[in-house]
């Protein structure tokens, strides 16, 4: 989806600190890594002149708001629905093997990551990721296995 | 919890773990379930029942009409039945019989023929519950459960752990998809996605058999010799493969043979398993109670007591002779599902619709009866597309009548 | 001068390849009848280059013809599939069979992979209804 220097383009990049960064750029990147909010860039937020970009930069970082505090993004209108990312997803095989490790309904709902609601696929224990935290990895096993993209990291 | 399982009816997966939380009147939460499985499980809605010339009637009104346009027939269709129960399947065949039909349904231009190879074993099949506890190579040839069986990969075929796969797909599967269109299956399967031009299915169906031998294989369409080799090698070294056949290789095939070719070779040397991806819920039932009943999956006319078979009486082909003089059609939809150019000549005759959704069948039916939704509103058994047998509770209560009921009360009625 | 308004609107031919969707199936539950379920058949997806030489813009609708029928659709642009020029994508439904064959050599089974037609710029006449 996007990336830092996207954002950064659409900034005031003039670089005046009221957000507390040295940069637009450093801004653009907390952004990215829900340090800080659109709404800390004064400029952006209260000169008409970036009504347009104000508006693109809130509407990118909305859904993370419902979603987690870590960066994962559903996309709920893409996702089918399948459970690839459920039983694919190392955390949930090793919290419940023989629920949703087996390709089966959850037996044991307490730790899993990720599990099908109405068709759709729901985030909760996020903390739990493997993304995330002090031994972190580059998982992408929920990435990997979908069909259309529809869980995403920023 | 556990017992509170449901079956989905959705597709010819049957998922067997769906759990559904009540709210004070309809269902509120559906778990498990994918996105094609709970828009089917909350489908149900009150519905005028019975319909003669699309106004409502009551019972009797849309019985007469019925056995009226039946006893006027000489040789009526019946059609459909892929999403009715395996009790309703029987009481049509029963129907059948009693008033010489013509009686068929989508398989005769789809699966049949693979189902019947399979009931006879012909080919070599396993279940699902196989393919997971031990399916290490999986081809899906011409199918695309992604999007026609959603839960097809995570539930069995390439995600979870079996009991003789317990490291995971990653190490211990790999998934092959063969299509001529990279579809959201083929997307997963990553690097073994073969994509082949239209038609193209039996060269390389040929060539993976050369390559299986050794041999350089070839095919008019310059697929690269080494990309076919190392998936024969893939193959050969297979302990438990499996073939997911689709509509896409059927259609591109004139008859089986090429398919029995590439069965064979592969158990010369490895170890594989073929399984239709049939669509709809109880297609594979249809096709095995007619054959218990008669010899023959689909395609058969009753005549006093004798069986008849032959494509002669497919849908498709009485359609376009104009053979059949009425059409009883349950579930199913043909002015959808067929060719326009087929589908016309069902305007030359009475239809009679029984289902639980309008369509344009219901529409230009002379009597459509609303019937429950089987697995939803209905209990009852199926046979999943491995051939498993499935039974299953009704998640809501419906006022709409069973098929199986219905079906009876026009036997009476005759 | 305009010398485009004096020649006829460019034409294609292209086989077409049904595939099924999610989306689609799910639409359909819910109401064949209903404009989700039209918005998400009633459509082919060609390359961007055949696109392109039609002089049609994604989302605008296209008249699709051969000796079966004729339909006008929504002219969608491919995503992540590889070029395709010469082959387009419906999803299957009542407006992919209008064109579909009756030719069946006896076997009860109609060519539902073996379509082509051609391909023109619908000039925003409305997409097909879903009738009989
Ligand atoms: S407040 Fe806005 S304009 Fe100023 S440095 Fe931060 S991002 Fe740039
Ligand atoms: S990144 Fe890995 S651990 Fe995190 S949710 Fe996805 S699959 Fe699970
Ligand atoms: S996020 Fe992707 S893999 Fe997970 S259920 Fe949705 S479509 Fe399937
Ligand atoms: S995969 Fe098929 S049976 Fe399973 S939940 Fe989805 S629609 Fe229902």
């Amino acid at each position: 989806m996007t990336n830092a220097m996207e954002i950064y383009q659409m900034l005031p990049k003039t670089n005046c600190k009221k957000c507390g960064k040295t940069s637009c750029m450093a801004f653009a990147v907390a952004l990215m890594t829900r340090e800080l909010t659109p709404d800390a860039c004064l400029p952006l937020k209260e000169e008409p002149k970036y009504k347009d970009s104000y508006e693109k930069i809130s509407s990118l970082f909305k859904p993370s708001e419902g979603a987690t505090e870590t960066g994962l993004i559903v996309h709920e209108d893409l996702c089918f629905g399948c459970g690839n990312c459920v039983v694919a997803c190392p955390v949930n095989v090793a919290n419940d093997p023989y629920g949703v490790g087996s390709g089966n309904a959850p037996k044991n709902t307490s730790k899993l990551i990720l599990a099908i609601e109405e068709g759709i696929v729901k985030a909760r224990n996020v903390d739990e990721c493997r993304r995330f935290g002090k031994n972190k990895i580059l998982c992408n096993g929920c990435i990997v296995t979908c069909p259309v993209e529809a869980i995403e990291f920023v | 919890m556990e017992n509170n399982y449901h079956v989905c009816t959705g597709c010819s997966l049957l998922c067997d773990d769906i759990e559904v939380e009540y709210g004070t009147e309809t269902i509120n939460k559906i778990y498990t379930a994918c996105r094609v499985g709970v828009a089917h499980m909350k489908e149900s809605k009150e519905k005028v029942t019975f319909l003669v010339d699309n106004k409502p009637v009551d019972e009797e009104k849309a019985l007469s009409e019925t056995v009226k346009i039946l006893k006027n027939a000489k040789n009526p269709l019946i059609f459909g039945l892929g999403a009715s129960t395996n009790e309703a399947q029987k009481q049509a065949i029963e129907l059948g019989k009693k008033i010489n039909a013509t009686i068929d349904d989508s398989s005769s231009f789809c699966f049949g023929s693979v189902v019947e190879a399979l009931v006879t074993n012909k080919i070599k099949t396993c279940t699902l519950e196989d393919v997971r506890n031990k399916g290490d190579v999986i081809i899906f040839w011409g199918s695309n459960p992604a999007d026609s069986h959603p839960r097809h990969l995570s539930k069995h075929s390439y995600f979870p752990r079996g009991s003789e796969k317990q490291r995971g797909w990653e190490e211990e599967r790999t998934a092959i998809a063969i299509d001529i269109r990279k579809s959201h299956t083929a997307k997963i399967c990553g690097n073994y996605f073969i994509q082949i031009p239209q038609g193209g299915d039996v060269e390389l169906i040929d060539a993976l058999i050369s390559g299986l031998s050794g041999k350089l294989p070839k095919t008019s369409y310059n697929y690269p010799p080494k990309k076919i080799l190392e998936l024969a090698n893939i193959l050969k070294g297979a302990k438990f493969g499996i073939i997911f056949v689709g509509p896409g290789l059927i259609y591109s095939l004139e008859n089986l043979a090429p398919l029995f070719r590439l069965m064979q070779a592969l158990n010369e040397k490895s170890n594989f398993h073929l399984v239709p991806m049939v669509g709809n819920c109880n297609m594979r039932g249809f096709n095995e109670n007619l054959f218990t009943e008669t010899g023959y999956v689909n395609s058969v006319k009753f005549e006093n007591g004798i069986v008849k078979h032959g494509s002669e009486y497919s849908i498709v082909e009485s359609l376009k002779a104009k053979t059949v003089d009425a059409a009883l059609i349950i579930g199913s939809d043909p002015f959808s599902s067929l060719p326009r150019s087929i589908a016309k000549s069902l305007l030359e005759i009475p239809i009679i619709s029984m289902g639980p959704s309008e369509t344009l069948t219901t529409k230009k039916a002379k009597v459509h009866i609303n019937t429950a939704i089987s697995g939803v509103e209905s209990g009852g058994s199926a046979i999943r597309m491995d051939g498993t047998l499935v039974s299953f509770k009704p998640i809501v209560e419906t006022k709409n009548p069973l098929e199986e009921y219905i079906l009876k009360r026009i036997m009476e009625a005759l | 001068m305009d010398f485009g308004s004096f020649l006829a609107a460019p034409e294609i031919k292209v086989k077409v390849v049904t595939y099924r969707d999610i989306f689609q199936d799910k639409a359909m539950i819910e109401n064949l009848f209903g404009d989700e379920y039209k918005h998400i058949s009633a459509v082919i997806t060609l390359d961007s280059a055949d696109l392109k030489q039609l002089n049609v813009k994604k989302g605008d609708t296209v008249i699709l013809k051969n000796s079966f029928g004729r339909v006008v659709v929504r002219a969608e642009e491919s995503g992540y599939e590889p070029s395709h020029r010469g082959i387009a994508y419906m999803p299957k439904s009542s407006w992919s069979n209008m064109l579909v064959s009756d030719e069946t050599c006896g076997k009860g089974i109609p060519r539902f992979q073996d379509i082509s037609l051609t391909v023109t710029s619908a000039k925003g006449e409305k997409v097909t209804e879903l009738e009989f």
